[in-house]
């Protein structure tokens, strides 16, 4: 879901950068002051496992696969503002070291990952959490990488490259991530359900530095 | 200031060399199977695949390390983008903890 360079009109990448600076800074300014030490080097933990996450790519016969993204992850076991914090951090290091995403079309794809996959994916989580976590987990996860991937599929689908194809971009993207995004479902789950039952410590709950 | 290390951290560290470890295989296995991501799949459907361009110039391009082979390289790049990102979101915490203002 990372976008090169000259996928995406300027216009585009530059209001979409605005819109994720103004998102993270708003993110950096709830949850600033009020990180216990303790519980600040989760935040390098969690985006240090997710950067060696996304660069597992699921080995699925046929071709089209992806790879862990962890917005929905990130925002339950941290809370959402530093979710994002963390989900921009490691995307920006895979477009400034790795080449992976482009400089110019840095800010969308923070926006699309870090922004969109975590909100929405906290949002769901939420939401669900009342019929049980795991269950919320799961479709947060899910969702969340498919949010991700209509908001990337929009941005691709308004930019002169892809021929101005909305309609295109949105049915592979859309489709292919929501079929997709069930293994991400499934990792989200799987992983936080480990990690509430071995470290309940760790829960947000557990330390209600990050608001809402 | 002094760092608490949490006690939870070695096991956490410990499970990231593992991810490291498992990125080498994960990106064969990718390649035998022709790995294709929906946004490639969009922009082939749309010929908008030749208007990638890249402008940066990164230490570590795709993954891999210049003159190392693939498993190498990949192995490599994943230990210092852990790393990194690892130090990196760590410090940002740092810089955003409760303690901030009592030390400036």
């Amino acid at each position: 879901m990372h976008i090169p360079d000259g996928y995406i009109d300027l216009p585009l990448a530059l209001l979409f950068g605005a819109l994720a600076v103004v998102v993270l800074s708003v993110a950096a300014k709830r949850v600033n002051g009020e990180i216990s030490d303790a519980r600040a080097p989760l935040l390098g933990v969690v985006a240090a496992s997710i950067f060696a996450a996304q660069m597992l790519d699921w080995p699925i016969p046929g071709g089209t696969s992806a790879h862990f993204v962890g917005g929905a992850f990130a925002a339950i076991l941290l809370g959402p503002h530093l979710g994002a914090l963390c989900v921009a951090t490691v995307v920006t290091i895979q477009a400034l070291v790795f080449g992976d995403g482009g400089l110019v079309v840095l800010g969308a794809n923070v926006f699309n990952m870090a922004v969109v996959e975590v909100y929405v994916g906290y949002a769901i989580y939420r939401l669900l959490v009342p019929y049980g976590e795991f269950r919320a987990a799961f479709v947060a996860g899910w969702l969340g990488i498919t949010a991700g991937a209509l908001t990337a599929a929009l941005q691709l689908g308004l930019s002169s490259a892809f021929q101005y194809q909305l309609l295109t971009t949105l049915s592979i993207m859309g489709v292919g991530h929501l079929v997709l995004g069930l293994i991400e479902g499934a990792i989200t789950a799987s992983v936080y359900r480990y990690l509430a039952r071995a470290r309940p410590d760790l829960r947000p709950n557990a330390a209600p530095e990050v608001s809402a | 200031m002094a760092w608490n290390r949490p006690d939870w951290l070695p096991r956490a560290l410990a499970a990231l060399l593992v991810l490291t470890l498992l990125a080498p295989a994960f990106g064969w296995a990718a390649g035998q199977v022709g790995y294709a991501e929906p946004l490639e799949n969009a922009a082939e459907a749309t010929d908008a695949t030749e208007h990638a361009t890249a402008v940066g110039t990164a230490l570590f391009p795709d993954y891999g390390v210049p003159g190392l082979g693939g498993a190498t390289g990949t192995f490599v790049s994943a230990v210092v983008g852990t790393a990194l990102t690892l130090l990196l979101g760590a410090g940002i915490g740092r810089l955003l903890g409760a303690d901030t203002d009592q030390r400036q």
